[in-house]
């Protein structure tokens, strides 16, 4: 890896995890416990439930086709079967009437509130909507927990290429959605600094990190004086701005005479391959690269929390590659029990579960101590509706896996089938299982508050 | 929703006041002379950031260098089918670190040559002289001393220990990090609690410059504005006039059409490859070269016409895309487009069967006559037709030996009495499109079965607009000679230009918007004349505390 000399890595991220190496030994010798981590794994259009949810008890049970390639996998998966989407967010008839389903379960997905009321989306709603009205449980656990990383949270994509409200799963507040990073080489360089210009030496280096800091400095100054100036909203935008300009300045502003980094082998950059990200076949290569690129920024301890969203809800993505020409939201909606869209679906629903597969071995390849990354890691796999035929938003085909270093028993089969939950639950849950243990309720009041029973 | 009632008392279209602003460059004394309607308040205007495409195109300004450096920024969110509605443009983690990376880009590019950049001495004193003239461009107005001396302090953080162009390097850097270069600061007078603020005429510069240039101001705009010469609505429409004979006119006014259209969308179509084998990057290239052509012909080489603009019968190739058009491309394969006249039983019409225009209003693997006629229906009339309830099956029957989509959309109708309703609004206006496949081929048949192209517009509000018609074209001229799509163009300038939807104490602009765009017969230039001759336009809401 030519990339990844000493002075690369002081000008990215890794730069400001210096201390990392000792963090390893202490974690080797059983000194420091490692990191628990959130990553959200989010794919589109839905599923099928009689071919998703695994058959048998709680504590055995077989899989199903569409998740059949996670059975290495299955003893630190948890289904979470019988959660719905609460009220606000629901079909018409039970309350939620803002945007489409696609819209709704996207934006709905990590903030379990309703879209804002608008008329901004008109051509994918039931009625109409804004945007996302909340934070999502990323951010707010981003800023709850404010992990010592590089990166308080990391959103990456891969061919998401849409920019609306159906595009977007993470808010930092209502009207503020945060893009993902969609292209490997930007999410290499942002984590590991080979792209960021800056001179051939140390202390070029460290004069550009100074230069950072004096820009940042007036920038900051003329921001808060501008802020005393304007109206409420704006002051808010501008807080958001700041805000941004905090969680980067720390990484591409260092202190000189930092100590030297050398990679260690449990956190190294993976080797780039060139993608052609506007190309449709090569999304399991951008697919790849970037879950690499995840996988090593939460080995590095890069991040802590971390979304991996594929393609945008109601995608058209084409699957030519696996043999079907159809697109993905026209199989998705074909009501026939047999045929070429039920096969094409079927067979891009497999699919979707062979990248999680993949990811979930990279993270378990990571040995953290007597447990894996995975173990210390909990990942949600989320769509943004259930059946997707119905566009129904009342069982959501919700997956596990990882145990957030043993705070969940996973290998298990969750069934609240008969006594629905609020995916607001599920998202208290998350926060409970990363150590936000007190967060009693999250999103909008029409869901049930608490955590979800049994879970962690 | 407009309300009428809300126009009681308004004189929409009288002679535009002449009074004169007070100080150079100030705001007046007495604005409500200015306003159209004094008693509206404006709505609330929200603070605007550059987007990614007005960020480039005022950093090649500026620094008279390519800033194509600037596409590391991440796309912008699209609301209402533009990408510059403030409400939701905020910056990210991800926007602060590009805006860093990007600048130093920039800057380091800018200063290859800072002889010429700066065009004085390497010293101190040069670069408190460039500080002054570049910052006025990166900020939009004469710098304060306060300005001055930050952008001097970025600069000794170069030159100290390092060299003259370090310093113009850095203080380049900070010039597009400053909230001044990032957003459309409007700050002349913060304390106004009026319901009706006037704007500066720096701060009228520079919405006029991101309108019709989709950047910054130049020096003469700037020098205008100093002399007081933004004074009257007169002095302002006839800058506007000026600014949109220039070359750079043509940017901004064509990333509308393109956002409007929906072929911003091109660089990421994908088409299946077994259906469309012909969509090669070579043809997206010519298909997204397509629309800037056909804005520059009717509107800067033709009569101006929305006319036009939907039922031109010309079209523009090159070698890669003449063949879906049925014509000779010209020889090699040079990108540029020519214009050419395809055949006449295809039945072009102007920006309605550009093959962009149908790729991308169109599925990956096939036509969409929903998605086509929906495109009519919200964007040109104006009245998005609800989208369909749950529980429907949506996607269209098998295809079956023989069928066409229109058999297939009239089985898909049947199955399902819930969706006749809506679809009856855009269906029988995009089967029409049907003779154009999903990259814009021209075709008599589909699976061997002559294709119906006749169609209907049902149930719109001008009721002239309702009624049957043949085929795409005699759509076009249909659509053409409407008053509600005018209107509805109007209004979709409006929130292109203002950044935001238009509600209802916009009445007062938009009236004033549709009528001058109807008195001139749909041409495309008065209407952004108009615009700037607005309440929207010259005045913001207060800030409140």
């Amino acid at each position: 890896m030519s990339y990844l000399t000493r002075r690369n890595l002081l000008r990215g991220g890794l730069a400001a995890t210096a201390a990392l190496p000792l963090l390893d030994a202490r974690r080797a010798v059983g000194q420091d416990a490692a990191p628990t981590r959130l990553v959200v794994f989010a794919t589109p259009n839905g599923t099928r439930n009689d071919l998703f949810w695994p058959t048998g008890s709680e504590t055995s049970f077989q899989l199903n086709q569409l998740t059949a390639p996670l059975e290495p996998h299955k003893s630190k998966l948890t289904f979470l079967k019988g959660i719905r989407l609460n009220d606000s967010l629901q079909n018409g008839a039970l309350g939620g009437t803002l945007g489409s389903e696609h819209a709704r379960g996207t934006g709905g997905m990590l903030t379990a509130r309703p879209l804002n009321a608008g008329r901004e989306f008109q051509s994918f709603g039931n009625t109409t909507s804004g945007w996302g009205s909340g934070q999502s449980i990323d951010q707010y656990l981003a800023e709850q927990l404010a992990p010592p990383t590089t990166f308080k949270s990391l959103q990456l994509g891969v061919h998401v290429r849409d920019t609306e409200v159906r595009a977007r799963i993470s808010y930092s507040a209502s009207n503020q959605p945060i893009p993902p990073r969609e292209d490997p080489k930007d999410v290499f360089s942002a984590l590991f600094g080979a792209a960021a210009p800056g001179g051939d030496t140390d202390a070029e280096l460290e004069r550009l990190w100074a230069q950072r800091k004096s820009v940042f400095d007036l920038t900051r100054a003329e921001m808060n004086r501008i802020q005393q100036l304007v109206g409420a909203e704006d002051r808010a935008r501008l807080d958001a701005h700041l805000t941004a300009m905090r969680d980067v300045e720390q990484r591409l502003v260092k202190v000189s005479g930092m100590p030297g980094l050398e990679p260690t082998a449990s956190c190294s950059p993976p080797s780039l391959t060139e993608v052609d990200l506007s190309v449709d076949d090569q999304y399991e290569q951008a697919g790849r690269l970037q879950m690499d690129l995840a996988a090593a920024a939460l080995a590095c301890d890069q991040t802590r929390i971390l979304t991996l969203q594929w393609s945008y809800a109601e995608s058209e993505h084409l699957f030519q590659f696996l043999g079907h020409s159809g697109n993905h939201h026209v199989i998705s909606h074909d009501f026939s029990p047999s045929g070429t869209n039920f096969e094409a679906y079927n067979a891009i629903q497999t699919w979707y579960a062979e990248q999680l597969a993949y990811f979930l071995s990279k993270l378990d390849g990571y040995q953290e101590g007597d447990r894996t990354l995975l173990d210390n890691t909990l990942v949600l796999w989320a769509t943004e509706i259930g059946e997707s035929t119905q566009h129904d938003l009342t069982l959501m085909p919700y997956v596990l896996a990882g145990s957030a270093g043993g705070k969940i028993a996973a290998g298990r089969l969750l069934d609240f089938s008969q006594n629905r939950r609020d995916n607001n639950q599920l998202l208290v849950s998350l926060a409970h299982a990363l150590g936000a243990d007190d967060l009693q309720s999250f999103g909008d009041e029409s869901g049930a508050s608490g955590p979800l029973p049994g879970l962690v | 929703m407009i309300v009428p009632a809300l126009l009681a008392g308004c004189s929409v279209g009288g002679a535009a006041p002449e009074a004169g602003l007070g100080s150079a460059g100030g705001s007046a004394a007495g604005p409500t002379e200015m306003a159209t309607c004094p008693a509206q308040p404006v709505p609330p205007t929200p603070l605007r950031r550059l987007t990614r495409f007005e960020y480039q195109n005022a950093a090649a300004d500026l620094l008279h260098v390519d800033a194509s450096a600037a596409q590391e920024l991440p796309a912008d969110e699209i609301t209402s089918s533009f990408d510059n509605n403030a409400g939701v443009l905020t910056v990210s983690a991800l926007h602060a670190e590009k805006y860093v990376l990007v600048s130093e880009a920039l800057a380091k590019r800018a200063v290859q040559n800072v002889a010429e950049l700066t065009g004085c001495a390497a010293d101190e004193a040069c670069a408190v002289n460039f500080a002054r003239r570049f910052g006025r461009r990166a900020f939009r107005r004469p710098l304060s001393a306060a300005d001055e001396q930050a952008l001097l302090t970025a600069y000794r953080a170069g030159a100290t220990g390092g060299t003259h162009a370090e310093g113009i390097e850095v203080m380049i850097r900070a010039a597009l990090q400053s909230p001044h270069f990032l957003y459309r600061l409007e700050l002349t007078s913060p304390t106004d609690t009026r319901a009706q603020v006037l704007l500066s005429q720096f701060e009228l510069a520079t919405r006029l410059s991101f309108s019709i240039w989709g950047s910054g101001p130049d020096d003469a705009l700037l020098d205008a504005a100093e002399r007081g010469e933004l004074a009257s609505k007169s002095q302002v429409a006839a800058r506007a006039r000026a600014m949109l004979a220039e070359p750079r006119g043509r940017a901004a006014v064509t990333h509308f059409f393109e956002q409007w259209s929906g072929t911003r969308r091109l660089a990421t179509t994908s088409k299946s490859s077994t259906a469309f084998p012909g969509f090669t990057p070579a043809l997206r290239d010519a298909m997204a070269a397509e629309l800037p052509a056909l804005v520059e012909h009717v509107l800067w080489s033709g009569d101006r016409s929305v006319r036009a603009l939907l039922t031109t019968p010309s079209v523009f190739v090159n070698a890669a895309s003449a063949d879906v058009y049925g014509v000779a491309g010209p020889a090699g394969s040079a990108p540029g487009l020519v214009l050419a006249q395809p055949p006449v039983e295809h039945g072009r019409s102007g920006l309605l069967t550009l093959a962009g225009f149908l790729a991308v209003q169109g599925h990956p693997d096939q036509t969409s006559p929903v998605l086509r006629g929906k495109f009519v229906r919200a964007m040109l009339m104006c009245e998005p037709p609800a989208p369909p309830p749950p529980d429907v099956d949506i996607s269209l029957p098998e295809l079956q030996e023989g069928a066409t989509a229109r058999d297939r959309l009239a089985a898909h109708q049947a199955a399902g009495a819930s969706c006749s309703g809506c679809h009856a609004l855009m269906d029988p206006i995009g089967l029409a499109f049907e003779s154009f496949d999903a990259i814009g081929r021209y075709r008599d048949a589909e699976n061997g079965q002559p294709l119906d192209t006749s169609g209907e517009i049902m149930g719109a509000g001008e009721a002239a607009l309702s009624g049957r018609f043949g085929n795409v074209r005699e759509l076009g001229e249909k659509l053409a000679a409407s008053a509600q799509v005018r209107a509805c163009l109007a209004s979709q300038w409006f929130r292109f230009a203002a950044g935001r939807g238009e509600v209802e104490g916009d009445a007062c602009s938009l009236e004033a918007m549709k009528r001058a765009f109807e008195a001139s017969e749909g041409d495309v230039v008065e209407l952004i004349v108009a615009s700037t001759q607005t309440d929207a336009f010259w005045f913001r809401s207060p800030y409140r505390p």
